[in-house]
């Protein structure tokens, strides 16, 4: 029953896509199949029981309060199964959440950020458009955690990098290896990974990640991204003795 | 001095007054201006009690076997009430028939009727479409067990009640709440997913009304089971496009305007005062309400003193009530016009 027009389609890629202003529209059937994805997540009875518009979610909601973003529009369309506007709600509201579940307070006990939850999932595993945008500023962060295992490094304190962190960043950069390697444990004498990380670590991550459908996610989301890593951890997993189904 | 009470109206409230008379050790005489007792239950044909689901007839023929097998009950059928002289303690009730009965006390049990949507300004259509509906008519057919849509006799695809039809509307000069309606929507919708698992059903509502257990009885098994879609704003027109019905209203939760197709519309008609109500204020010389419902001379600690000592009134003929009320309000009419004879008699020693 949505009354909203939706927009001509823009390929992903073009400079005229901006999140939530455009996307791809797509057959009902496909629509439907999307929320059929979200009704068969295991969690998604528990998160949505039936909304009686009290409007408690929106007044507790961070986001409602920078963003045209409503959780009780989310949990409504969801209890109507209105498909047209979930699938809406997909390409633009879900990535307005910051998932801080302060909508939990619903007194029907339903769980907006937990409908938010599953939907961003769909979203991922289904390679929507939103879902490519919201995650591209993160390349850099997926790729960092999956070839190395951690996130946040030393190198990454340059002179020139994060001028907000103050003029004392210069002088650590110089010699940061000394720097690390005045730090007693022997595991944080590293530079270019936040600790020591063992080759066997590394793989077992990746398997973890390869098992759980993360990596599926990552090469549906980002296909160079995801051949740049398999490139980096062939020969690591080589070493290990495992070989990828 | 007469130490019988005479109970007007042989629905739920008056068995119950006669009952409750009986069964405090007085003579009751019940008097139906029809064939035979039960009153709107049985005659507008309700399938099941709201909020419990009982069947309506099995329910008032428990009721009325009761009623009958108490001696000290009487009733008299294709009667009316015509006049009442004297006073508490020793009225003089004038019937219908040309008989005349002695009575210490008088219980008004004469009830509603549904609102006529063709009284309204017919926004809704409802003569003029066969698949608009009230929800008496609704009833008749979930009492038939079977869910049709009238111009296609196929089931239902999609079905929605519209809320307030004849209620809080000043423009047609009820402005009360109807109190039921938004209950037996939901039990009407519960009713007709469960016959009919493929209809879609919407309720359009202005406030869900939904005091006590009913919250749990019907409102959230209906939207959390059933997944009936209730939806905040009145439809403002009803329109045949095709062979299809066409909703119109307003989503207003949503911020968007509706406009969406349905194969029966059950206009959600609330409580007027009854024919039997509205005459027998005059008849027994006791106040109604602006409404024309019976006035309750002392709320809110004595809901069935009439303006008249000696008359009492229970049931919807006070105003809108659910069973639950009306049963509870008829007992309370039984104590006091039992207690005001007894200390009558006990007076006149």
């Amino acid at each position: 029953m949505s009354a909203t027009a939706h927009p001509t389609p823009v390929h992903s890629d073009s400079a005229a896509y901006k999140l939530g202003t455009t996307y791809p529209d797509v057959p009902y059937a496909e629509k439907e199949r999307l929320f059929g994805e979200m009704k068969a997540d295991e969690r998604f009875a528990d998160y949505l029981y039936g909304c009686y518009e009290c409007g408690i979610c929106v007044a507790a909601c961070p986001s409602a309060r920078y963003y045209d973003f409503s959780p009780r529009r989310i949990a409504q369309a969801a209890a109507r199964e209105d498909v047209e506007l979930i699938y809406q709600q997909m390409q633009e509201d879900i990535w307005d959440c910051s998932q801080c579940f302060s909508c939990l307070r619903c007194p029907r006990g339903n769980n907006p950020g937990g409908i938010i939850t599953v939907m961003r999932e769909v979203a991922v595993n289904n390679g929507l458009d939103s879902a490519r945008q919201a995650l591209r500023g993160y390349t850099r962060i997926i790729y960092k955690i999956m070839s190395t295992g951690t996130q946040v490094s030393p190198d990454m304190l340059q002179a020139d990098a994060f001028p907000d962190w103050g003029p004392s960043v210069a002088k650590v950069s110089e010699k940061l290896d000394l720097w690390r390697r005045a730090l007693p444990p022997d595991t944080h004498h590293t530079t270019t990974t936040g600790w020591e990380i063992s080759t066997k670590t590394l793989v077992e991550l990746y398997l973890i990640w390869h098992k759980t459908g993360a990596l599926a996610m990552i090469e549906e989301l980002d296909p160079s991204l995801h051949s740049l890593l398999e490139e980096v951890m062939e020969d690591l997993l080589d070493e290990e003795g495992y070989e990828l189904d | 001095m007469s130490e019988s009470v005479v109970v007007i109206g042989g629905g739920p409230a008056g068995i119950e007054a006669a009952r409750g008379v009986a069964d405090l050790g007085l003579p009751s005489i019940l008097i139906e201006q029809r064939e035979r007792l039960g009153g709107t239950p049985i005659f507008a044909n309700y399938a099941a009690l709201t909020p419990y689901f009982e069947d309506a007839e099995q329910a008032m023929d428990a009721m009325i076997a009761e009623l009958n097998a108490r001696p000290l009950a009487e009733v008299r059928t294709n009667t009316t009430v015509t006049g009442l002289s004297g006073e508490a303690g020793a009225f003089t009730v004038e019937l219908s028939t040309g008989e005349s009965l002695e009575a210490g006390a008088v219980i008004v049990a004469t009830g509603f009727d549904h609102f006529d949507p063709g009284r309204e300004r017919q926004i809704y259509n409802y003569y003029q479409y066969p698949d608009v509906l009230t929800l008496q008519d609704l009833e008749a057919q979930l009492k038939a067990h079977e869910v049709l849509v009238p111009s296609t006799g196929k089931p239902p695809e999609r079905i929605c009640w519209v809320q307030c039809v004849g209620s809080r509307d000043r423009n047609i000069g009820n402005e009360w709440c109807s109190k039921v309606c938004c209950g037996i929507a939901s039990k009407q919708a519960i009713e007709v997913r469960e016959m009919v698992p493929g209809c879609r059903a919407y309720i359009f509502y202005i406030d869900m009304r939904m005091y006590g257990y009913w919250e749990t009885q019907l409102y959230w098994p209906a939207q959390e089971k059933h997944h009936v879609q209730y939806i905040k704003g009145i439809i403002t027109e009803v329109l045949e496009r095709g062979d299809r019905l066409v909703v119109r209203g307003e989503d207003t939760t949503m911020g968007r305007p509706l406009e969406v197709p349905m194969d029966m519309v059950i206009l959600s008609v609330g409580m007027e005062p009854s024919a039997g109500t509205k005459s027998m204020a005059g008849v027994l010389g006791i106040e109604p309400n602006r409404y024309g419902f019976i006035e309750a001379a002392k709320p809110p600690l004595d809901t069935v003193s009439t303006s008249r000592t000696g008359v009492f009134a229970c049931g919807a003929a006070l105003g809108p009530a659910d069973l639950e009320d009306t049963i509870s309000s008829a007992g309370a009419a039984a104590g006091k016009a039992v207690a005001l004879v007894r200390r009558g008699t006990l007076q006149t020693v």
